[in-house]
């Protein structure tokens, strides 16, 4: 029944990222995460009722507020805990680890569908926002853009890779990641400025600044600390996932 | 001059045992399988899952070895291109069709053509009408037999199924069984569980029987089935005087014992079939009326504690 010689398994690896979407797409949280997304579009808008084009203004309150505050974290948090949580959750993940693959194959590809939906719904909901209320202003509003779209980028592939790493340690990733977001990057690291370098928050935010200073005074990190920070944190995420993913046991039980 | 060695056993398990803190799940077995169907018996709660998942590489054994097709299969990814695992577990991917699935699998297993196999594994197990549906759809035996689709797409030398027959209808079933016969006489390797005596009994000619996380008894199926079978067996009677219907009893040579309760007597006897011609003769020659007469200990459980502790 064997149809030809088999190949590297490796490449069937787009098939893990397929489903993988698909599965992320197919949950009802994902409804709400577009309805978030569409915010900076209908605040954008907003603005434009007002008939006022003000970069600085909204790409601050907006952009910097709900975007990169909000939206970023709470999607990169569901799509990356989700990316494998949901598996382990339903039993589906023997089907996928019962495969001869190595651990590390399966983490990327699982970590890359979570990071690429995660970018297409924020980086979709800034450039949506910029086209109506930043954009127009002219060369200023497309290197905030630009700024704001960097800042994403860096920012959803930390929080996915670490929240992937962080569903593979416990089931709880959810309230962990949400509690993250809220209470020490909301919260704690506006009160306890030392703490910016734990900050994946404060990485995207640097991040942009290499692009154009995006607030008023430059981000609390440097460009360049930003992005080797950011290397560190992925990379750190992703070995950790597959290091715990090649211990992979069920669940205990007596039967 | 070198003689060929001689083949090592597809499944081998030596003094494997695992444990969860204080409770023991699997404890100190030792066995090993070559090609053919073997049953893992045992009632809920014996440990055939946890087996399983050993062999399977989802659990390390806490002391002991397991080996499949020679290698280490919790430390060891690339067995999986020779083992087809079917958990107990219903949940598939419900949003795929079943062809989808199954060609997920294929292509998981490095397939190069796996179009090509996912029809052949779908019509293997007779799903063909219903491939393009989602399985989310499907009736359980129908996700069971997507999944059997999915295990042995990759045609695999060790194939695990965790309860297979769940959820299958008749028909299902026994074409499941003539499935999984064709498999082991074409030299592979297949381990079922089953807590179901009669399922066991159609396909496995060898039997593997687990209690308490313990190997209770193994070999041929009809040996140990004859072992089940000529056991003591326990009834329950109750009769208009149950202590005269016990001494007329025990003058029987079929009935070990009789102990007699405050409304009912229980009897031990070895020959079942012939009790129930005893229980009526001695009831017409005491001159007691029977008001109930059932059989105590016919539970899987009580046979297979009784196979434990004989």
């Amino acid at each position: 029944m064997i149809h030809g010689s088999p190949r590297s398994p490796i490449l069937a690896l787009p098939e893990i990222f397929r489903v993988t979407v698909r599965q992320l797409l197919g949950r009802r949280r994902t409804l709400l995460l577009l309805l978030l997304a569409a915010l900076p579009l209908l605040l954008a808008l907003v603005f434009r009722l007002f008939d006022r084009i003000d970069v600085q203004r909204y790409s601050n309150s907006v952009f910097d507020g709900v975007l990169i505050a909000i939206v970023l974290p709470l999607t990169a948090v569901l799509f990356g805990t989700g990316a494998f949580g949901a598996e382990l959750d339903e039993g589906t993940a023997l089907y996928l680890l019962a495969k001869p693959l190595p651990r590390w194959a399966v983490v990327l590809s699982k970590a890359m569908a979570a990071a690429a939906l995660t970018l297409l719904l924020t980086v979709g909901s800034i450039l949506a926002g910029a086209l109506v209320e930043v954009i127009p202003a002219g060369e200023m509003g497309v290197r905030a853009t630009e700024a704001y779209v960097g800042a994403t980028v860096v920012g959803a592939l930390c929080y996915v890779a670490v929240f992937v790493a962080v569903s593979m340690f416990t089931r709880r990733a959810l309230v962990i990641g949400i509690g993250y977001t809220l209470i020490w990057e909301g919260l704690l690291s506006s009160l306890l400025p030392g703490i910016a370098n734990l900050s994946i928050r404060q990485y995207a935010l640097g991040a942009g600044d290499w692009f154009v200073q995006l607030g008023r005074e430059p981000a609390r990190l440097p460009p360049e600390t930003s992005f080797l920070l950011s290397v560190v944190v992925v990379v750190v995420a992703l070995v950790l996932a597959t290091w715990r993913l090649m211990r992979f046991e069920l669940p205990g039980g007596t039967d | 001059m070198t003689t060929a060695p001689a083949q090592a056993p597809a499944i081998e398990l030596v003094n494997a045992a695992r444990w969860y803190g204080n409770v023991v799940a699997v404890n100190d077995i030792t066995f090993s399988l070559g090609p053919g169907i073997t049953g893992l018996l045992g009632p809920n709660g014996a440990g055939k899952t946890t087996l399983l998942h050993m062999l399977a590489g989802f659990l390390a054994p806490s002391a002991g070895t397991v080996r499949v097709l020679g290698l280490n299969p919790s430390r060891d990814p690339s067995v999986y291109r020779r083992i087809g695992l079917v958990p107990e577990r219903e949940s598939v991917y419900g949003f795929l069709t079943g062809f989808e699935y199954v060609r997920f699998n294929a292509r998981l297993q490095g397939m190069r053509d796996a179009d090509a196999a996912s029809r052949v594994a779908i019509e293997r197990v007779g799903l063909q009408d219903a491939a393009h549906r989602a399985i989310g759809t499907y009736s359980k035996g129908m996700r069971q037999r997507a999944k059997v689709a999915g295990a042995l797409v990759h045609d695999p030398q060790v194939l695990l199924l965790d309860e297979p027959f769940n959820g299958m209808d008749p028909r299902q079933r026994l074409a499941m069984m003539d499935l999984l016969g064709e498999m082991a006489a074409a030299g592979r390797t297949i381990l079922f569980s089953s807590h179901i005596l009669e399922e066991v009994e159609r396909i496995g000619t060898e039997i593997l029987v687990i209690v308490a996380g313990r190997l209770a008894a193994s070999g041929d199926f009809r040996a140990i089935r004859a072992l089940m079978t000529d056991r003591p067996h326990m009834i329950t009677i109750r009769s208009s005087d149950d202590r005269r219907l016990a001494v007329t009893l025990m003058s029987d040579p079929a009935v070990f014992a009789v102990t007699l309760h405050d409304s009912e007597l229980a009897v031990q006897t070895a020959h079942l079939s012939a009790f129930r011609r005893i229980i009526a003769t001695a009831s017409r020659t005491a001159g007691v009326r029977l008001t109930e007469v059932s059989p105590a200990d016919e539970s899987l459980e009580s046979v297979f504690d009784y196979l434990v502790h004989r």
